[in-house]
């Protein structure tokens, strides 16, 4: 058996923690922490042992960005995660580039909602993910790094 | 009864007040029922509730005859897992309901494989309520378990590396 890795797994409520949860068995046996936008998905997360909400933000609140932004910053240096996994939204491009000043390895999969491109979010971890997949085999081709591993949906 | 949703996060009165219009026209013999989360809208054809919890959510679904939604993923991966008759209209960011198109996008890859069927505009809900009563959606494959699969490979990767250090 490997080791144990801690892994921190990010998304928005709504449709991106629903292909997040998908993927469970992807890191069985390894320890995890949840981060989430929204209490209202904390009946979802049960079986997670530990469980950060810090709120919704989108490019449009910027101080509400730098608002959760702060309260990722301290989750960051409390948890000190090896690997920062998210289906996105804002959320998760925000811990994925705090996680990786830290050493994290970045794990991003595109939502299935973005078809013909990347989300702002996704370009923007484009650029610092280890493993970056697209659930759609055209949108994987048009980028170097990016793969196709299949729909979650 | 159909249920109706609009996701917890945004108001969608624009899908409310078509869907109170067309019931206004044509009788659907069968009542709605509506989650209508930070709506302002008021309908007067059917009864609503701002919020209910995930247990409730499933189980209308899982009671509905069919569902009419926004194009979230949440709420359209659930209803496909139930394999329940869909109608979504996405929202759209002409309309600022939305920060980009990307409901617009999936709506459209999901309609032309024919597991849902989609009103752009409000003027297209009436007909499409219409096809929903008769509406058999093709049996969607989730490749979940590859994507799955394909994480653990690379975590194995990362604790391989951290055992050498």
């Amino acid at each position: 058996m490997p080791k144990c890795v801690k892994i921190c797994l990010v998304a928005s409520a709504g449709g991106h923690l629903t292909q997040l949860l998908r993927l469970e068995s992807g890191w069985n046996g390894h320890s995890t922490f949840c981060v989430t936008t929204s209490n209202v998905v904390q009946e979802k997360l049960q079986k997670y042992r530990k469980v950060h909400v810090v709120g919704e933000c989108n490019r449009q609140h910027l101080l509400k960005v730098l608002l959760v932004s702060i309260r990722c910053i301290r989750i960051i240096l409390k948890e000190r995660p090896d690997v920062i996994i998210s289906t996105g939204a804002a959320v998760g491009c925000i811990m994925c580039f705090l996680g990786k000043v830290t050493g994290a390895k970045i794990v991003w999969v595109d939502s299935i909602t973005n078809v013909n491109k990347l989300s702002l979010s996704g370009r923007l971890v484009w650029h610092i993910a280890d493993l970056f997949l697209s659930q759609w085999q055209q949108l994987a081709e048009q980028y170097k790094n990016i793969e196709y591993a299949g729909k979650i949906i | 009864m159909i249920f109706l949703t609009v996701g917890t996060q945004f108001p969608f009165d624009r899908l409310l007040k078509a869907v109170d219009d067309a019931l206004a026209e044509v009788s659907f013999g069968e009542e709605i029922f509506a989650q209508t989360g930070e709506s302002s809208y008021v309908p007067r054809n059917f009864k609503v509730t701002p919020f209910i919890d995930r247990g409730s959510f499933d189980k209308y679904i899982s009671q509905a005859s069919s569902v009419i939604s926004h194009a979230g993923m949440g709420t359209i991966a659930a209803v496909l897992g139930y394999g329940k008759p869909m109608l979504v209209m996405p929202r759209q960011r002409k309309y600022g309901e939305v920060v980009n198109d990307h409901q617009l996008a999936i709506a459209r890859k999901l309609e032309m494989s024919g597991h849902i069927l989609v009103a752009y505009e409000s003027r297209d809900l009436a007909g499409k309520m219409n096809q929903l009563k008769t509406f058999i959606p093709c049996e969607r494959n989730s490749q979940h378990q590859a994507v799955a699969d394909r994480i653990a490979r690379f975590l194995v990767e990362i604790s391989n590396k951290q055992a050498a250090k």
